[in-house]
């Protein structure tokens, strides 16, 4: 998979701005609030559908306009396509050379990104929703049909909790303990798939970073299972574990007015030597476990598809200390990755970039080429 | 100055789904514009289409006929009374019905099950559904939902209602698009779902 070009109209305050991408580093170097962000999250949208800041997809459209978007000719086993996505008015149009794409699969076919922002390096110290949008995004990368599945399964939940406020007697509550329960077994097969091949990676990877000789280690399992009781549930015993616990729950819930078990309550645990990282590391180590992660998603993407994803760094240099970011810009260099990134100090990445890197400057929603500095 | 009839006519097409004020403006002054034998027979036809087609009392598809009396597909003879195939609306029926691979009988919900909307199982034609599958010798009910979150939840519904009758419910195998609607699935796709259908 390579990148060839991206453009962006009307997309957040990027009124018409076209880059084209440099087969190894592409770089936009600019000031606070010119638009860097905006560009990384308008490509991150594009090989995603899902927003990497936003909450509502009107946010990402230039206020005053009606619609956005977004396109980029990417070379996909050996043929170049075009991708597209219009946002406009709360929904959103995926296009494949132009036509409207009838799958989230025929579109996805092949394209894959991992992003790794500032935020990405809060997840450690922050709360589990952090934590588990992060799993999510990276369950997502690893199996695009994780959207539709997580989608769905989000709104059997919203469904549900909507009869329980409304007090609905238990035989309509009933088909929603079901589709709600096997919606959740997905989604925790999905997880725990990706933690499998994930987790043993990063903790190999949090050795190189860290050469600490701690062991770091991260999980995740449903309320009432241990790991190990987790791991050896089929689907359908994950399935009848959810459905038993929303039975279990029903009186509490309709009291609450919200559904108290599944995957939606879950934590990512992050551990080093068997103490929650949230608790017990410093931020250097936080922010190398994090790092770790990426790395390993990165490895784990190549391992699993031969290809290699496009890596898409916000200003992360500016947020690591002078050794994580040398290790980070050394393991760019030798990964061969594909690789899009923004900085406000050229200076940072100016030796991972490389002589074939493309820079642009990005200023009050525009970006121009320049040559390297 | 627009005289205000027309103006009534371009606000009257601007409620139609999908059509916008621009749209409606040229639409009337495309009939307009038409010979007036256009304009007369499209009034016509929207008048008969509310006063004639009516629901079908037994299926609750669309028909014709006298007030009572059921439609087409219930009344056809050469079709076969033990399946049943229920679905959640009348375009669905219509698409199964163009793949020719379907001979038994309809039954149509007008809806899906949908807490978010304020759609629950009084709102569909499921009262129906029960009084007819205990006067009639159904052996087999095929439940035809859409395949995405609230088809799915309706299935499961129906399902837990139907099977303590000692009736066979099968669903259509999946395959159909991602949260597609059957009414677009192509003859092809749904054929295929038709004859992989899987017990519940
Ligand atoms: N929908 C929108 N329409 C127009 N402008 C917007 C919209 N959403 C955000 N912006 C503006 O985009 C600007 C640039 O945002 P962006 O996050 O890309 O900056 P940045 O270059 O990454 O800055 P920093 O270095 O501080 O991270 C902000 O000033 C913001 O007000
Ligand atoms: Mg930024
Ligand atoms: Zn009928």
């Amino acid at each position: 998979m390579k990148l060839l070009s991206l453009t962006c109209e009307r997309f957040r305050n990027l009124g018409a701005v076209t880059l084209d991408a440099s087969a190894g580093t592409t770089v936009a170097v600019g000031e606070n609030g010119q638009g860097k962000t905006n560009l990384l999250e308008a490509l991150y949208f594009l090989a995603t559908l899902k927003p990497l800041r936003a909450s509502k997809l009107v946010e990402l459209v230039q206020w005053g306009q009606t619609q956005a978007r977004v396109s980029a000719r990417f070379v996909l086993g050996g043929a170049e396509r075009e991708l597209s996505v219009v946002v406009g008015d709360g929904t959103r149009t995926a296009l494949v050379d132009g036509k409207k794409a009838s799958s989230f699969e025929g579109y996805f076919g092949g394209v894959s990104v991992v992003a790794f922002t500032p935020d990405d390096l809060q997840v450690v110290k922050g709360g589990p929703d952090g934590r588990r949008a992060f799993l999510d995004r990276a369950v997502f990368n690893r199996a695009p049909a994780y959207l539709q599945e997580s989608r769905d399964y989000a709104r059997a939940l919203k469904s549900r909790n909507r009869l329980l406020k409304s007090q609905a007697p238990a035989a309509h509550l009933a088909p929603w303990d079901d589709t709600l329960a096997r919606l959740g077994a997905r989604v925790w097969a999905r997880r725990r798939a990706l933690l499998l091949e994930v987790g043993p990676r990063t903790s190999e990877a949090f050795e190189r970073i860290s050469r600490s000789g701690l062991e770091a280690h991260v999980w995740s399992a449903p309320s009432g299972l241990d790991l190990l009781e987790f791991r050896a549930k089929s689907e359908d015993e994950l399935q009848q574990h959810l459905l038993r616990a929303l039975d279990e729950r029903r009186g509490r819930d309709l009291e609450r007015g919200f559904t108290s078990s599944g995957p939606h309550t879950d934590d990512l645990t992050l551990e080093l030597d068997g103490r929650p990282a949230k608790a017990f590391a410093s931020q250097g180590q936080a922010r190398a476990l994090v790092l770790a992660w990426k790395v390993a998603e990165i490895e784990n993407l190549q391992a699993a598809s031969g290809v290699l994803p496009l890596l898409l760094l916000d200003d992360v240099s500016s947020e690591l200390d002078p050794e994580r970011n040398a290790f980070l810009m050394g393991y760019l260099k030798a990964s061969g990755a594909q690789v899009v990134l923004t900085t406000t100090d050229e200076r940072l990445v100016r030796d991972a970039a490389g002589t074939q890197a493309r820079w642009y400057r990005v200023r009050g929603g525009t970006a121009e080429p320049y040559s390297s500095p | 100055m627009t005289p205000d009839a027309l103006n009534r006519l371009v606000a009257q097409l601007a409620k139609l789904p999908g059509i916008g004020e621009k749209t409606a403006q040229r639409l009337a002054f495309h009939l307009l514009r038409a010979p007036p034998e256009l304009a007369r027979g499209l009034a016509q036809s929207l008048t008969e289409v509310v006063d004639r087609v009516r629901l079908c009392s037994r299926c609750f598809s669309l028909t014709e006929g006298e007030a009572g009396a059921p439609c087409g597909f219930c009344t056809d003879t050469r079709r076969d009374d033990r399946v049943l195939c229920v679905v959640e609306g009348i375009a669905d029926e219509l698409a199964l019905e163009r793949t020719r691979e379907f001979r038994g009988r309809y039954h149509v919900l007008h809806g899906a099950l949908s807490p978010l909307e304020g759609i629950g199982p009084d709102q569909l034609r499921i009262r129906e559904l029960l009084v007819r599958l205990q006067g009639q010798a159904f052996e087999e009910v095929i439940v035809a939902t859409n395949p995405d979150v609230e088809g799915e939840a309706t299935a499961l519904y129906l399902t837990r209602l139907l099977k303590p009758m000692g009736l066979k419910v099968t669903r259509l195998a999946q395959g159909l698009p991602m949260g597609g609607d059957l009414e677009y699935a192509d003859q092809a796709t749904l054929a295929r779902a038709l004859s992989a259908r899987r017990d519940l």
